[in-house]
């Protein structure tokens, strides 16, 4: 019989061989278990919120946005307008209107013209129902003013909470961001349960009911343009408005990713988003690209626009401009 | 009877009074009336693609869908004329102006003695009110020829000099728009000069902005808010 290293059992001593239980490893055991079991309680716990009644076992069942039948569509929709008004006293119109056909949705906005009032993004607040503690709370507002000094575009430097007694400052600018609508958008790429994609008009949408808040998302944006529901949404009955789509402004849940949506509650019934409606200087235009006789195609064709972070390769369906 | 009879010719002497009076004052509408409907005509309806306008850019009714009143669609321009349009004031300039003629030049020492005074031209280098008002009916402009341009068609007037935006403001890429983006849905409310600008002072006056994102505090409130030990 040959020596074969291979086959050679190297000597060990009994403690080695059965390894007994120390007090090292039963406590790393109970640890590992004790991980086990609450993630295992986390993971049954929508059945728990089923028993207590704080969801449907329609909901926890239900499909996501895409596959849904319209009539189970509709039964999501009473059942949603009805828990609504049950917890925010306004029963909303929820309605879900779809993408029409031969649109394309686009933005521009006319940076010599904005004067940093904040008025669109107050107006976004009255029109999405976004959570808030008071009425002036722009945290979830989907638009962000930024006061850039006058010379350059520099976002690095620029100011996001500006409170000057009055606007707009003499060496100042201001550039309004929110959701560029990007042809190539990172968002949607990232989601790992793809709740979030771009319709057929080019409006990016979240369907909440799908979201699993993993802000996969917000990390993937790089316009800063989407927010959390880090709690159950805030509103008083005075706050709510009832006009509300389902895939745009109806009242969110916690724990899952809201955005602009160019207010498809309202660009889809033909009307101008919220935010171009209350702008006082008229630095908002808004349209359908498809159209060439269209406000923004005659932008797009006469004005030299320009993109946010164009290096990046989103293609923004948002378009800056400087006028005289 | 005889309290009645003796009471009688007094009163109506009275009423014979208040009668005359009360004529008088018909007769003077009347013809302050007539004399409004005679003032000269409008310049020939203009070839252009105006937005058709049945009111006074005053009387016009709010902008924007009556549905949105949860969205503040003020226009900027403080319109303190359209409170007297409000209580009743005709808008008609030659109600006085067909007693005061004009004056070419109100400069320097020379302003308008009562009325008007609120009034500061800071409007390029524009001085004088007939740069724009039309010398003998002001009740509309002046256009480069001599001609009248009605006061609902006052764009034209801007656009004698402000040519490249009254471009634009056609083809919607200038100014308010409110309503419906899609036409065939909806009406769009499209503003004129006016309704945003005011005419003597056109540049806008710097507002107060609505209140700043409250958190992070990180430069809203720095100094006062941050405790620091």
């Amino acid at each position: 019989m040959t020596h074969d290293p291979q086959n050679e059992v190297s000597p060990q001593t009994i403690e080695q061989v059965y390894r007994p239980v120390t007090r090292r490893t039963f406590l790393k055991g109970a640890a590992a278990s004790m991980i086990g079991v609450a993630g295992l309680m986390a993971a049954l716990k929508p059945l728990l919120e089923l028993e207590s009644g704080s969801i449907t076992l329609e909901e926890l069942l239900q499909k996501r946005y895409r596959e849904l039948k319209p009539e189970e569509l509709k039964r999501i929709m009473e059942s949603l307008a009805a828990k609504a008004e049950q917890e925010y006293g306004v029963r909303p119109n929820l309605r879900d209107l779809k993408p029409l056909d031969g649109v394309e949705f686009g933005y521009a906005l006319n940076l010599t013209r904005c004067i940093g009032c904040r008025k669109c993004a107050h107006a976004c607040l009255q029109e999405n129902n976004q959570s808030r503690d008071d009425d002036d709370d722009l945290e979830m507002s989907y638009i962000r003013v930024l006061e850039l000094e006058k010379g350059a575009i520099n976002l690095e430097t620029s100011n996001m909470y500006f409170d000057p007694p009055t606007v707009p400052q003499p060496d100042k600018y201001y550039m309004p961001v929110q959701c560029q609508q990007c042809r190539h958008s990172p968002c949607t790429q990232v989601c790992p349960v793809r709740a979030t994609w771009p319709e057929k008009d080019g409006v990016i949408v979240v369907d909440y009911n799908w979201c699993i808040g993993c802000r996969y998302c917000m990390a993937a944006c790089p316009y800063d343009a989407r927010r959390f529901n880090y709690k159950k949404p805030t509103l008083k009955p005075a706050q709510i408005n009832p006009n509300q789509n389902y895939l745009s402004n109806r009242i969110r849940r916690q724990g899952v990713v809201e955005k602009c949506t160019f207010c498809l509650q309202r660009t889809r019934a033909g009307k101008y988003p919220a935010c171009l409606e209350v702008c006082p200087t008229g630095a908002r235009v808004f349209g359908n690209l498809l159209d060439p006789n269209s406000e923004i195609n005659y932008i797009l064709n006469h004005k030299r626009v320009y993109v946010l972070k164009e290096e990046v390769g989103t293609a923004p369906r948002f378009y800056y401009f400087f006028d005289k | 009877m005889t309290e009645s009879r003796k009471r009688h010719p007094h009163a109506s002497r009275r009423t014979l009074r208040v009668e005359l009076i009360a004529g008088g004052l018909v007769i003077l509408g009347l013809w302050c009336w007539g004399q409004g409907n005679n003032q000269p005509a409008a310049s020939a309806a203009p070839p252009k693609n105006l937005p058709q306008v049945a009111r006074s850019v005053a009387q016009q009714p709010p902008i924007g869908d009556p549905a949105d009143t949860h969205l503040d669609t003020t226009p900027p321009r403080l319109t303190h004329g359209l409170d007297l349009v409000k209580s009743g004031w005709s808008y008609d300039c030659m109600e006085c102006h067909r007693l005061f003629p004009a004056r070419w030049h109100y400069g320097g020492d020379h302003r308008p003695l009562n009325e008007h005074r609120d009034i500061i031209l800071d409007h390029g280098n524009n001085r004088f009110c007939l740069n724009c008002h039309h010398p003998t009916n002001r009740n509309a402009f002046v256009d480069y020829d001599g001609a009248e341009i009605a006061q609902a068609d006052v764009v034209e007037l801007c656009a004698k000099c402000h040519g490249t935006i009254y471009r634009d403001w056609q083809a919607g890429a200038h100014g308010r728009h409110n309503g419906f983006w899609k036409a065939d849905l909806g009406d769009r409310t499209k503003l004129r000069c006016i309704q945003c600008h005011d005419p003597h002072s056109p540049k806008f006056k710097a507002m107060k902005p609505l209140p700043p994102l409250r958190y992070p505090p990180r430069a809203a409130h720095p100094p006062e808010t941050a405790a620091h030990p």
